[in-house]
């Protein structure tokens, strides 16, 4: 039983630990994802895109890959954490565990939508259908991803002055 | 009349024994823990606790299983219990001797032993409340626990470790039997 606890402590640990690491990619995809979308000549809207300039966009499609295989990573070793018998989620915890039903989906969702609209813009077509919820899926799934993050740290006393 | 006086002559040990003889009736035990960003405590109702006193002396006996505190989150109690190596070691005992005379008095000097986590420690000079409140006799007082005192390794938490020091109230009414 104590060897179950300490691998469990150990997974959760790296799960904790690679949860943090994967917020950075994720918020760095966000922050250049308006240099992303690609933007058309006002005076020839039909013609082809003037922007994104590939960087942009090889960027922006680089950091969410990464943030996608870090997020499977985290998710590999909460679900490999041992389970104890007889203990029923409690307190913070289960709304951390809760909002894995809207970020696993939207982890999932994000890059397929993110793939089709790159593929309507290649194709000369402006973003339709569901691929324009790309930006939707990605806000919602980052919302929740943070929430999860501060569910398992609140409430939080701020008194690091305090040896 | 002789029948009166050996009744009670005969009932003499039995009043003396009663009065010997200590239960822990109700109990509620705290840890706390303190972190830059956090302050959590974790509380068990569920000790039980038996004093002897004879000779003039009294040795009392508290033993409280560690899966029993509850910090209002499962994650964070299992987590506890992996620091503590509560499977191992699953009951926390805390024992003290007194003299007699010291129950009567409001505050109580006490030299504590506790068990707990594979190690024994003891904390002398624990300054205890004495409380009467009818039969019962209420003590409450802080065990000045440290995790290095039990060779815990101090969890982190955003790799910053919670504080050494890992103060136990403690608060319990004895009835005697």
């Amino acid at each position: 039983m104590q060897k179950k606890l300490n691998q469990r402590t150990h997974d959760l640990k790296v799960h904790q630990t690679l949860g943090l690491v994967t917020a950075i990619p994720f918020c760095a995809a966000i922050i250049v994802s308006s240099g992303a979308k690609s933007k058309r000549n006002k005076a020839d809207p039909t013609g082809p895109p003037i922007a994104p300039g590939s960087g942009a966009l090889d960027l922006h499609i680089a950091l969410g890959s990464t943030t996608a295989v870090l997020y499977g990573f985290t998710a590999y070793y909460a679900i490999a954490a041992p389970k104890i018998p007889g203990v029923k989620p409690k307190g913070a915890i289960r709304l951390h565990r809760d909002l894995v039903w809207i970020h696993a989906p939207g982890m999932v969702l994000t890059p397929i939508l993110g793939g089709l609209a790159l593929s309507q813009e290649n194709n000369g077509e402006k973003v339709h259908g569901i691929a324009s919820a790309h930006s939707y899926v990605a806000w919602t799934t980052a919302g929740a991803y943070g929430a999860s993050i501060i569910a398992v740290s609140w409430p939080l006393h701020l008194k690091f002055w305090e040896k | 009349m002789k029948l009166a006086v050996a009744f009670l002559l005969a009932a003499l040990p039995l009043a003396l024994h009663a009065q010997n003889q200590w239960t822990l009736v109700q109990s509620t035990l705290t840890w706390h823990i303190t972190h830059p960003v956090h302050e959590v405590a974790g509380t068990s109702h569920d000790a039980k606790g038996k004093g002897n006193c004879s000779d003039g002396g009294c040795d009392f006996l508290i033993a409280v299983p560690v899966k029993t505190f509850d910090s209002g989150d499962s994650n964070r109690d299992l987590h506890m219990m992996q620091a503590v190596r509560g499977a191992e070691f699953p009951m926390v005992m805390v024992r003290t001797h007194l003299p007699q005379s010291a129950l009567d008095a409001p505050t109580i000097d006490a030299d504590l032993e506790v068990q707990f986590a594979g190690q024994t420690v003891h904390y002398s000079h624990v300054t205890l409340q004495r409380t009467r409140h009818g039969n019962d006799v209420q003590i409450t007082g802080t065990m000045p626990a440290t995790c290095s005192d039990f060779r815990i390794d101090r969890p982190s938490f955003l790799t910053v470790p919670i504080h050494n020091e890992i103060p136990i109230s403690i608060d319990t009414t004895w009835r005697p039997m």
